[in-house]
């Protein structure tokens, strides 16, 4: 198989901390890496507790997301990014 | 309109809201108006648990060690986590099962409140091992003072919509006089009482644990009542999923996806609905006062406890549309973390070391590199 090679994701959080993600097993493991404080519980998309504003851009969940989030947010710990994105956290 | 156990009318589920509708009859799954409580019940089936396999013995020896101080703080969380099982363990099913109209919901709430009655066994069982005769601490629970107040929130919205949902069920709508007190019985109020019913659980799942949790795990981080902080991490993990259907039944009702009248309701009764939560946040500051009265625990004090609460309750306020009336934004527990977390995701340094952690799960987890030896 032929993969092409592509630019990093960029991830922006708060409008101020950027990255490129480099392929962890989620979003909330690449911001962890970056020191950026995510509230989190289950790390596992049923207790809601990383909820987080997804301001602009596309993500793909890897586990079914359960806990409630608004058509604007997403659950950071069951997710990765498929285009750039743009997060603001609470 | 009378309950019936199974409603020989047709029914199309798919029209039906969650509550207040006609009552559910086949027990289907085929179709599914809310697809998430399927979803949850599934969750909550694969964290199946057994008291009996957490290894308490170990606390026996631990409990002894603790100052009397320590002591009082340790088993108050018991009695009063026991008093909040014993009535999750029956009032969802009391009180939502006449009246829900989805086989979905229906069956969540009756996986909801068997998880319940996991935790309330759990609760004998470390108490069993702790003590001769733990019928002193079980006596204790409903005469206690200060659990006493608090059972007294926690299960009145229950018994008021359990008693017009009664009135309701055998009489019709109308205004009732019984032993002296008149009872306006409508639809419109019963769904009103459904709404603080549902907040004042939302409010119970997701912060009246917290403080007893948190004085658990800070008896882990010393290495003390470690098989009880087994079971309490198990208990918190089923207690996050409660709280998330609670959270989608308030929000599927507050963003008009289920019952209209229940949109409406949720806005009269904001106000109401936050004065459940934040009596409930009163409640857990006033708990860790008592607590702490005779002396506090390494690791903890009431004032950070308290931050935590308000910490906690932010996040869980904001969840359902309530906002974040409280200063704290930041975890003053961070290690509180650690053990919230899912098990296989990430386990608490301290405790891969403990081989007693979890015997019958980790024995049943066969992963495919333990046949790699096996030629066939
Ligand atoms: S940490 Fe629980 S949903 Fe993400
Ligand atoms: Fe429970
Ligand atoms: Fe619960």
């Amino acid at each position: 198989m032929f993969v092409k090679d592509k630019q990093p994701t960029q991830v922006c959080v708060n409008s101020h901390t950027c990255f490129s993600f480099k392929n962890e097993e989620n979003l909330l493991i690449a911001m962890e890496k970056q020191n950026i404080d995510v509230h989190f519980h289950c790390r596992e998309g049923f207790c809601g507790a990383c909820r987080t504003k997804l301001v602009s851009g596309e993500i793909e969940y890897i586990i079914d997301p359960l806990a409630f989030i608004d058509d604007d947010e997403v659950l950071v710990c069951c997710c990765i990014p498929k285009s750039d994105v743009e997060l603001k956290t609470y | 309109m009378k309950y019936t156990t199974f409603n020989q009318q047709p029914v199309d589920t798919m029209q039906e809201h969650m509550f207040f509708g006609k009552p559910v009859n086949v027990a289907r799954y085929d179709q599914q108006r809310h697809p998430i409580f399927e979803k949850l019940i599934e969750k909550q089936i694969s964290f199946f648990w057994r008291p009996e396999e957490v290894d308490v013995s170990k606390d026996r020896v631990d409990f002894l060690k603790l100052t009397d101080a320590e002591k009082h703080i340790f088993s108050s969380n018991l009695k009063y986590q026991t008093l909040l099982d014993s009535v999750q363990g029956r009032s969802p099913n009391i009180a939502f099962l006449p009246i829900i109209s989805l086989p979905e919901l229906e069956t969540w709430v009756e996986t909801w409140s068997f998880f319940e009655t996991i935790h309330s066994r759990s609760y004998t069982h470390i108490l069993r091992n702790l003590f001769n005769d733990p019928s002193a601490v079980f006596d204790d629970i409903v005469v206690n003072e200060e659990i006493k107040k608090r059972a007294t929130d926690i299960s009145k919205y229950y018994d008021d919509l359990i008693f017009y949902t009664q009135l309701y069920q055998t009489r019709g709508e109308g205004v009732y006089d019984v032993d002296g007190y008149t009872h306006e019985v409508s639809i419109r109020n019963l769904k009103k009482k459904l709404f603080l019913c549902m907040n004042s659980v939302n409010a119970l799942e997701a912060i009246r644990f917290y403080v007893s949790f948190a004085c658990t795990f800070a008896f882990a981080e010393r290495e003390l009542m470690e098989g009880n902080s087994k079971i309490i991490r198990l208990i918190a993990r089923d207690e996050n999923i409660h709280l998330t259907s609670t959270q989608h039944i308030l929000n599927l009702w507050a963003k008009g996806k289920d019952d209209p009248e229940m949109a409406e309701i949720s806005k009269e009764l904001e106000q109401e609905a936050k004065d459940i939560f934040m009596l409930a946040v009163q409640q857990e500051k006033e708990w860790a006062s008592y607590l702490f009265k005779d002396g506090s625990m390494l690791g903890l004090n009431e004032e950070i406890l308290c931050q935590y609460v308000e910490y906690i309750a932010n996040q869980r306020m904001a969840a359902i549309g309530l906002g974040q009336p409280y200063e704290s934004k930041s975890n003053p527990l961070p290690w509180m973390n650690n053990y919230l977390s899912s098990d296989n995701v990430q386990v608490a340094p301290q405790e891969t070391e403990i081989s007693s952690y979890l015997v019958g799960q980790i024995d049943s987890e066969v992963g495919s590199e333990d046949f790699e030896e096996f030629e066939l």
